[in-house]
């Protein structure tokens, strides 16, 4: 593996850091149990199985770029494969 | 970190022939910045009020207590997305192969679960190099 560690790892470190309650985070415990809460929740809507699957045709897009230049799926796909990854934003 | 995790193999899946995008309902005003930030040479694209995430069936409405929360520490996703319902995608990663057919498919409502981006290139790799041993890239 690489000098960086599994993503998955530092993600659960910094869960781990926010969770102790500790700076610079200082969570508390109510704000704690409401993120916990609608995570539960979400999980319990169904949503991961109401999600396209493998198997599915994926939708095309177009869309635009940082630099808002459009990029259709249909162009990249000519050129291969594509993974695509869904980011909810760095807010 | 997550972006940072797929910069650091957005190589090697152009090696694979392959190509990575990301889909995030942030306007190209922060997108740009975050892009020039972290060097990506992968695009991040604007999904302005989530249309594309839809059709992938991955969007979800915030619940008051954890909008009201969110807001607490300041982030405000009608500036951040243009979004004032507060509606967000569950994050998700997809393979797609040149056909148009979803071969992979990584969804998890619980945030902070991320698939590997090895990972990713691994499956890559294998979409690449035999045709169907179906299932065997079957995700979740």
């Amino acid at each position: 593996m690489t000098a960086m560690a599994m993503l998955q790892e530092r993600l659960d470190e910094l869960k781990r850091n926010i969770e102790s309650g500790a700076p610079p985070y200082n969570m508390s415990h109510e704000a704690l149990e409401k993120m916990h809460r609608a995570t539960a929740e979400l999980k319990a809507s169904g949503i991961e199985n109401r999600a396209l699957k493998v198997g599915d045709r994926a939708p095309e897009f177009r869309l635009f770029n940082q630099d808002h230049v459009e990029v259709a799926s249909a162009d990249l796909l000519r050129q291969g494969p594509l993974a695509v990854s869904f980011f909810r934003g760095h807010w | 970190m997550e972006l940072e995790a797929l910069q650091q193999v957005e190589s090697e899946i152009r090696g694979l022939g392959a190509r990575l995008v990301v889909i995030t309902p942030e306007i190209e005003r922060y997108t740009r910045a975050l892009h020039r930030k972290l060097n990506l040479t992968f695009d991040i694209l604007t999904d302005l009020h989530l249309k594309v995430a839809e059709q992938f069936g991955l969007v979800f409405t915030l619940p008051d207590y954890l909008r009201d929360l969110y807001k607490s520490f300041g982030s405000t996703l009608d500036r951040f997305n243009d979004e004032p319902e507060y509606r967000l995608p569950v994050p998700a990663r997809y393979i797609i192969d040149s056909g148009g057919i979803i071969r992979s498919a990584d969804v998890n409502a619980d945030y902070t679960i991320r698939p590997e981006p090895s990972e990713t290139v691994s499956r890559l790799g294998a979409l690449k190099g035999g045709p169907t041993s179906s299932g065997g890239l079957a995700a979740n």
